[in-house]
């Protein structure tokens, strides 16, 4: 039987094939279920990696939630503005 | 306030009491009126305005409005200034619009209010907004942070800030039945 590639490694190929990332900054005023939230009903995130994310946001200070081409992430970095979440864009390298 | 709850049809509705529905909407109004300017002035090429250029050239100086509309490039002054003149006059429209819908929405029913999925994902952003606006206006910066802000205003502004976190959750509770 053929093992199953680890998830680490698919994770590195898909940042090199998409080199800009959307990061939401964490910020002292958005609420942790608002932003649970906005992940679910924007990005499509089940319960579990929505909340995944926020905890990421809040104890990391910061999550990538999408990675893709600069227009794909200059169009999330606006809608996250639309909510009022801090969100920038910036090279996956960076 | 009697909490946001689902009805069969779909709606979200609430039931405020007048004082309540003064303040989220004097609120608003008061959202919509630091960001009109921004949303677009009178003597703009009508070419551009149509396609919503014409943003400011750096982040604002006022602290709310900075938050609002905050820079897009955490790392590149310069392509955030870009993306700013191209992007920031539809951002600050939008959040006009949204504010305009919940003023609109408290107007109609005594203190009831009965939102469809617009109107609800107008008033989430709006509250949310309005939230950030007062944070800015109290100093309030990191988790678990007051704000330097002192005197009674500063706590009825507290209060406020709370209460709208209050109905925030509920609306989120709400959209999730």
């Amino acid at each position: 039987m053929a093992k199953t590639l680890e998830s680490t490694e698919l994770h590195e190929q898909t940042v090199l094939d998409s080199p800009w990332v959307c990061l939401v900054w964490n910020d002292p005023v958005n609420l942790m279920s608002y932003v649970s939230y906005v992940f679910r009903s924007y990005f499509g995130f089940s319960r579990e990696e929505a909340d995944r994310r926020m905890l990421q946001v809040h104890n990391d200070g910061r999550a990538v939630v999408a990675t893709g081409s600069r227009e794909e992430m200059e169009r999330h970095v606006e809608a996250m503005h639309d909510f009022g979440l801090w969100a920038t864009l910036q090279k996956a390298d960076a | 306030m009697t909490p946001f709850s689902k009805t069969a049809s779909g709606t979200i509705v609430a039931g405020f009491s007048a004082v309540e529905a003064d303040i989220i909407g004097d609120l608003a109004a008061q959202i919509a009126g630091m960001l009109v300017d921004l949303a677009g002035s009178r003597d703009v090429d009508p070419l551009f305005d149509s396609v919503g250029i014409g943003g400011s050239a750096a982040l604002h100086d006022d602290p709310a409005i900075a938050r609002l509309l905050p820079d897009a490039y955490g790392d590149d002054a310069d392509a955030s200034r870009d993306f700013r003149q191209l992007t920031e006059r539809g951002l600050a429209r939008r959040k006009v619009t949204n504010a305009g819908i919940v003023i609109a929405s408290l107007e109609s029913g005594a203190g009831d209010v009965e939102l469809d999925e617009q109107q609800s994902q107008a008033w989430l952003r709006t509250l949310a907004d309005i939230r950030l606006t007062i944070a800015a206006r109290l100093g309030i910066e990191s988790d678990g942070d007051e704000g330097e802000a002192d005197g009674d205003a500063a706590e009825s502004l507290r209060e406020l800030y709370d209460w709208l976190a209050f109905v925030t959750e509920s609306l989120i509770d709400a959209l999730e039945q």
